[in-house]
């Protein structure tokens, strides 16, 4: 089983879950596998082109995948997966 | 005490003024409370379409709703998720540490909005799983654009406190 967590935006869809389970031999896969638990979490997560969004990091085990190959990153069983998004902000009104 | 050596304080401030009335973004790495390497990060707030837009609050949301695409980013900012993994891949490298998130306020204080501390708590959130050490928020504010202010502060449970900072 691979860890994977939940950054609070996304916890809606993971019934309030910090961290759930997942399965798969890659990111990609591990992506479907979620969406198919938790339907329309690789929306929130993949563009329409299917890629990671440019303001959420991917890591496994502290390294971004976009450094590693991407979806086609492989995972295993202890892997830790962390959805981070990227730091924001908003000035006052 | 948070120390900005002179040229990272000035680049911080010309960064400002360079993207101003847009708020731009960045990070700052280091040791021992003292900076020795500044990152301009780039603001992706515009390119996020109204889906993506939906991480921020309600408040924010409606605001920025309000605005053309292109206008946004004068009221927020979005840091570049690939740029944020390659100064924290860099800062690994030098065997510094990830110190400080900064941004610019064009039109308002230099204090963190509620806006800011929402958000700077989804990260903290997360920080812990990662190793990463509890990063300071710098603000600079442009608000009189003739006497540029700098503050840093401690965002930890949905309370912002100011830390001092000194330029050195
Ligand atoms: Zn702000």
């Amino acid at each position: 089983m691979i860890t994977i967590r939940i950054p609070t935006p996304l916890r809606s869809m993971t019934g309030g879950k910090s961290e759930i389970e997942g399965k798969g031999a890659s990111i990609g896969e591990l992506i479907e596998q979620m969406n198919a638990d938790h339907p329309g979490l690789k929306d929130r997560l993949c563009d329409e082109q299917g890629e990671i969004r440019r303001f959420i990091n991917v890591y496994l085990n502290e390294e971004d995948i976009r450094f590693l190959t991407g979806k086609d990153t492989p995972v295993k069983d202890g892997d830790e997966v962390s959805i981070v998004p990227a730091i924001a902000g908003g000035a006052h009104d | 005490m948070f120390i900005i050596p002179s040229d990272i304080w000035e680049d911080m401030i010309d960064h400002a003024r360079g993207h101003a009335p847009r708020e731009c973004c960045g990070m700052l790495a280091g040791t021992d409370n003292r900076v020795t390497r500044q990152y301009r990060i780039t603001n992706i707030l515009a390119k996020l379409n109204e889906a993506e837009l939906a991480r921020f609050d309600q408040p924010k949301l409606s605001d920025l709703k309000q605005l053309a695409p292109e206008e946004r980013a004068d009221i927020a900012f979005q840091m570049d998720a690939r740029e944020l993994s390659q100064a924290q891949k860099d800062i690994r490298q030098r065997g510094i540490e990830l110190q400080a998130f900064y941004h610019s306020h064009t039109m308002s204080p230099a204090r963190p909005s509620a806006t800011d501390i929402t958000l700077a708590m989804e990260f903290e959130h997360c920080r812990a799983a990662l190793n990463l050490p509890q990063p300071l928020h710098v603000i600079v504010s442009l608000e009189d654009r003739d006497h540029p202010v700098m503050r840093a502060y401690r965002i930890e449970a949905s309370r912002a406190t100011e830390v001092p900072v000194r330029r050195q």
